[in-house]
């Protein structure tokens, strides 16, 4: 059996690890050593050989369900931190309920209600209400959508890049659009009016694809 | 290590796309996915040979690549740390079916299937059209390659495939530099075994 150095030094020529003067004195060795020449003739077939035929690069299967499911699983954890961070809340106002059954809080309570009222005094410029989009699908190659939420309209804005111009002379009637639902658990999305009444269910088949559920009055 | 793949001028550049995903953009984050799923998908694919595992697992990288993103400094490039997270995730997977007791990577159900897949394809068995061959060549290749254990298997592909340097390999799997190159040469003597009636030659 050959001593490990032998082996390591077939293996650091057939990978090109070798400097200039390692690789001059193996080649040396190789014309000496007939046997030690055919195994490294061999090694270095299989290694081209091992290269040909195993492509860095792979077509995944169903490549746009792929993506689409690393979306919606984005979504769902971003779902379940903001449920998250709101157990800690609930957990937190339980704590604090706990607080005013102590016999100090009556005076702590009035120094803080001064300080909460001070802070209170100044205008909000956040809103915390948000919709959720799961994931976005346009069927058409060259129509991009994106979504984002208007605080001064307290809306969220679907924008469709790409679209193709609608003729002036073509009468646009519009839905309002009062709230929506989100199930991540099925991921769909429910659009409802100002009634309350679903206009429209946007979900995804098993392959993935996008399913539009409308409420259409029957003639 | 593996950097980017090259970039079309009007294309994003990875370090745009990366830090718009920090900041949450989610569409940007679905770029980089296009961009690298290819490459991810055959890494976990030739490490597994297993088309929907694969799948699963360049999924999951991608999931951990997401979560790990604010984390990230971008002091290598974007590809690099996401192949390790990838070359991680499979591993660790590879591992995980090894200890479930799993008999694929089992040495000796190697030897067994070594000798009956020799007798399958007699020496100089050639077939009529050179493509046809190849890809028979292809597979038997694939065959081999997933007979090796975890560990001879890993190797093989972050070499042959990734094209990665022996410090490279260390430096990920992790361990010493001679132990890769033993990993090495046992992991190509076992497929030279398997497919001596290739790549033998007479004196």
């Amino acid at each position: 059996m050959k001593p490990p150095s032998e082996d390591h030094d077939l293996i650091r020529w057939i990978d090109g690890e070798m400097n200039d003067a390692e690789r001059a004195t193996f080649e040396a060795r190789l014309k000496s050593d007939p046997m030690l020449a055919k195994e490294a003739e061999e090694l270095r077939a299989l290694s081209a050989g091992i290269q040909a035929h195993l492509p860095a690069e792979m077509k995944i299967p169903h490549a746009d369900f792929f993506n689409s499911q690393i979306q919606v699983r984005i979504a769902q954890m971003d779902l379940d931190e903001s449920r998250q961070k709101q157990a800690g809340n609930t957990s937190l106002a339980d704590l604090f309920l706990s607080w005013i059954r102590q016999p100090w809080f009556a005076t702590a309570g009035a120094v803080a209600l001064a300080v909460l009222g001070f802070v209170w005094m100044r205008p909000h410029t956040q809103d915390t209400s948000h919709s959720l989009i799961l994931s976005s699908y346009t069927p058409g190659l060259g129509v991009e959508a994106s979504t984002y939420h208007d605080n001064e309209a307290d809306a969220t804005v679907l924008m469709l890049d790409g679209l193709e111009e609608v003729p002036s002379d073509r009468k646009i009637s519009g839905i309002s659009v009062h709230r929506s639902e989100t199930e991540p658990e099925v991921a769909s999305t429910t659009l409802f009016d100002a009634t309350g009444s679903p206009l429209l269910v946007i979900s995804r088949d098993d392959a993935g694809h996008p399913l539009f559920l409308t409420n259409t009055p029957r003639g | 290590m593996p950097s980017s793949a090259a970039t079309d001028p009007g294309e994003v550049s990875d370090i745009d796309l990366v830090k718009r995903s920090q900041a949450g953009d989610t569409r940007a984050f679905d770029t980089l996915v296009t961009k690298y799923r290819g490459r991810i998908y055959a890494m976990t694919y030739h490490l597994i040979q297993n088309e929907t595992e694969a799948w699963d697992l360049a999924q999951e990288a991608f999931i951990k690549a997401w979560r790990a993103l604010p984390n990230f400094k971008q002091d290598a490039a974007f590809y690099t740390w996401l192949y390790r997270i990838a070359h991680n995730v499979t591993y660790d997977w590879l591992r995980k079916k090894k200890i479930q007791g799993d008999g694929e990577f089992d040495d000796e159900r190697t030897e067994h299937r070594v000798a009956a897949g020799a007798e399958a394809t007699p020496k100089g068995d050639a077939a009529p059209d050179t493509a046809m061959r190849n890809a028979e060549l292809g597979q038997r290749i694939q065959e081999a390659i997933s007979r090796l254990t975890p560990e001879h298997r890993q190797v093989i592909i972050l070499r042959e495939v990734e094209g990665l340097a022996y410090e490279e390999i260390a430096a990920l799997v992790p361990c010493s530099l001679g132990t890769v190159m033993s990993r090495l040469f046992y992991a190509r003597k076992k497929l030279q075994e398997q497919l001596k009636d290739v790549y033998e030659t007479t004196l």
